[in-house]
């Protein structure tokens, strides 16, 4: 009962918001070229799937490369300042400060150094969504629980085995979020990238259609971009689950 | 998950701690002078730490000026931001209804790259202020909402008890435990929005403004004035700051004049 209320109420919500939108736009003489009612751009989605589709394709390969890029670079890293407390000091205050400007505004410098295209959307993305990675990285390995830590010494553990058996399963969760985070970051990368420097990908068609004023086909694309980007968080979300049972299952071999 | 755990440290170890950071930046600032020095990299490419400190000073007077407009704008997405995303959380807690059909749906529109809608609002509101601003509220109107949200609902069970018993009504039980309880979610909200209505305004004044800090910017980077764009970036990260050290100040102030 309280299950099916979960899933209902949010559905109905999403539902009255929908139908309020369809109907109300027109009652309230809001013209189409401003909101454009849902089945109108369910239709010109219908209409225009070849180039939405085209489209996709720049923007999801370069989510592959940038969150690739940005998964790896963040975890090495990460795990390489945990290795050393004074490395840590030196550099760990400029990443957590760093984080809290609006990193995005460096767009216009990649363009300068990489051009126009995908070289620097993606560059941009990687940028945008490996502090996340490591910061998550460095807080789940230098968190784990001190008595494991001894319990691994007095049993005469190797750092190897101590980091594959004890750090690397308590640090997953952590590392897990700022996957998640780095997910939705390389996408917002990638989306502004595509904005200030490219000729193709879906965030190019959003800001090409908006200048047309073409208000159907640019909320197609950003629906389209929705879709993608929970797509892409529920498989990092899917990863994380299998990560945490493989890990688990094998975390001690007596 | 902003700072590692590295709990209790010695009174040495704390002076190391505070000179690192700047040991690492002073390093880095001089390496690159170095390398710009040496490479004979061009400046438009690249300029040296001391070009864009050069920089920095002459366009004091056309940045202060940019700066005004983008922190007004931001400042008041913060604000509106603040007040719908606080309300819309006490609504959460006087009906449990509401909150079980719109919380679901907030939390995945946190998941969806927002950043795609800024087009949109310059089709509704225009290329001036008014959609900058509601754009960076759009964006920043999500981590409030929602983590005022768990802050209220995370009140402790036995609190609550207590107010049963002693007869307070649902209005004073809110704002004398559920709202303390809260301030800590709350700030945390708040910290997040104050990075993003800086990337919301910054966003909207790239792809459509003649004023504000990102508009220098993408002009500097139009006519390839390097030093231009990082002096931009370095006056505009110091905005962002501010806002956050002006949030995380009155967090410190109001817990500790609260607990007292």
């Amino acid at each position: 009962m309280k299950m099916m209320r979960g899933i209902a109420l949010p559905l109905a919500f999403f539902a009255a918001v929908m139908v309020a939108w369809q109907y109300g736009a027109g009652w309230a003489h809001i013209p189409p070229q401003l909101l454009p009612p849902p089945s109108a751009v369910l239709r010109t989605i219908a209409d225009m799937h070849p180039l939405l589709l085209q489209h996709t394709l720049p923007t999801a390969l370069g989510f592959v490369a940038s969150f690739a890029l940005a998964s790896v670079l963040g975890f090495v890293l990460g795990a390489a300042l945990t290795a050393s407390w004074q490395l840590r000091q030196a550099i760990y205050p400029h990443i957590v400060l760093f984080q809290l400007t609006p990193k995005i505004a460096v767009a216009p410098l990649f363009i300068i150094w990489l051009g126009v295209g995908l070289l620097s959307t993606v560059t941009l993305a990687v940028f945008l969504s490996f502090f996340p990675v490591l910061i998550g990285t460095v807080s789940g390995l230098t968190g784990t629980d001190p008595s494991s830590l001894r319990l691994c010494r007095s049993l005469t553990a190797t750092p190897w085995q101590t980091f594959r058996y004890v750090r690397l399963p308590y640090a997953l969760p952590h590392i897990f979020d700022g996957l998640k985070i780095a997910a939705t970051m390389s996408i917002t990368g990638l989306i502004l990238g595509e904005f200030v420097a490219a000729q193709a990908g879906l965030g190019y068609v959003v800001l090409f259609a908006s200048s047309l004023g073409e208000t159907r086909l640019l909320l197609a694309a950003v629906a389209f971009l929705c879709l993608m980007g929970l797509a892409l968080y529920g498989l990092v979300a899917g990863l994380q689950r299998l990560a945490m049972s493989v890990l688990h299952e094998q975390s001690l071999p007596l | 998950m902003s700072t590692p755990p590295d709990t209790a440290l010695q009174p040495r170890q704390r002076t190391v701690a505070i000179i690192l950071p700047l040991v690492s930046a002073g390093l880095l600032l001089v390496f690159w002078q170095a390398v710009v020095n040496g490479t004979r990299i061009p400046e438009a490419i690249l300029p040296g730490p001391l070009v864009v400190i050069a920089e920095l000073l002459a366009s004091l007077p056309q940045l202060l000026a940019e700066a005004r407009v983008t922190v007004l704008d931001s400042l008041i997405a913060f604000a509106v931001a603040t007040m719908v995303g606080v309300a819309l959380a006490t609504c959460f807690t006087f009906s449990a209804t509401l909150r079980d059909a719109v919380h679901p749906n907030l939390v995945i529109v946190q998941l969806i790259p927002k950043i795609a809608f800024a087009p949109l609002f310059v089709v509704w509101l225009g290329v001036d202020a008014p959609s900058r601003v509601a754009f960076a509220t759009f964006l920043s109107f999500f981590p409030v909402a929602l983590s005022t949200a768990t802050g209220l609902a995370a009140t402790d069970i036995n609190a609550l008890q207590l107010c049963r018993s002693l007869g307070a009504s649902r209005w004073q039980t809110f704002a004398a435990v559920r709202v303390p309880f809260a301030l800590g979610h709350f700030f945390a909200g708040l910290k997040i929005a104050t990075t993003l209505v800086f990337i919301g305004v910054v966003v909207g004044e790239f792809i459509s403004s003649n004023a504000g800090l990102g508009h220098y910017v993408i002009l500097a980077s139009a006519s390839g004035a390097t030093a231009k764009i990082f002096a931009g970036l370095i006056a505009l990260s110091l905005c962002g700051l501010a806002l956050y050290g002006t949030v995380a100040g009155a967090e410190r102030l109001l817990l500790r004049w609260w607990w007292e």
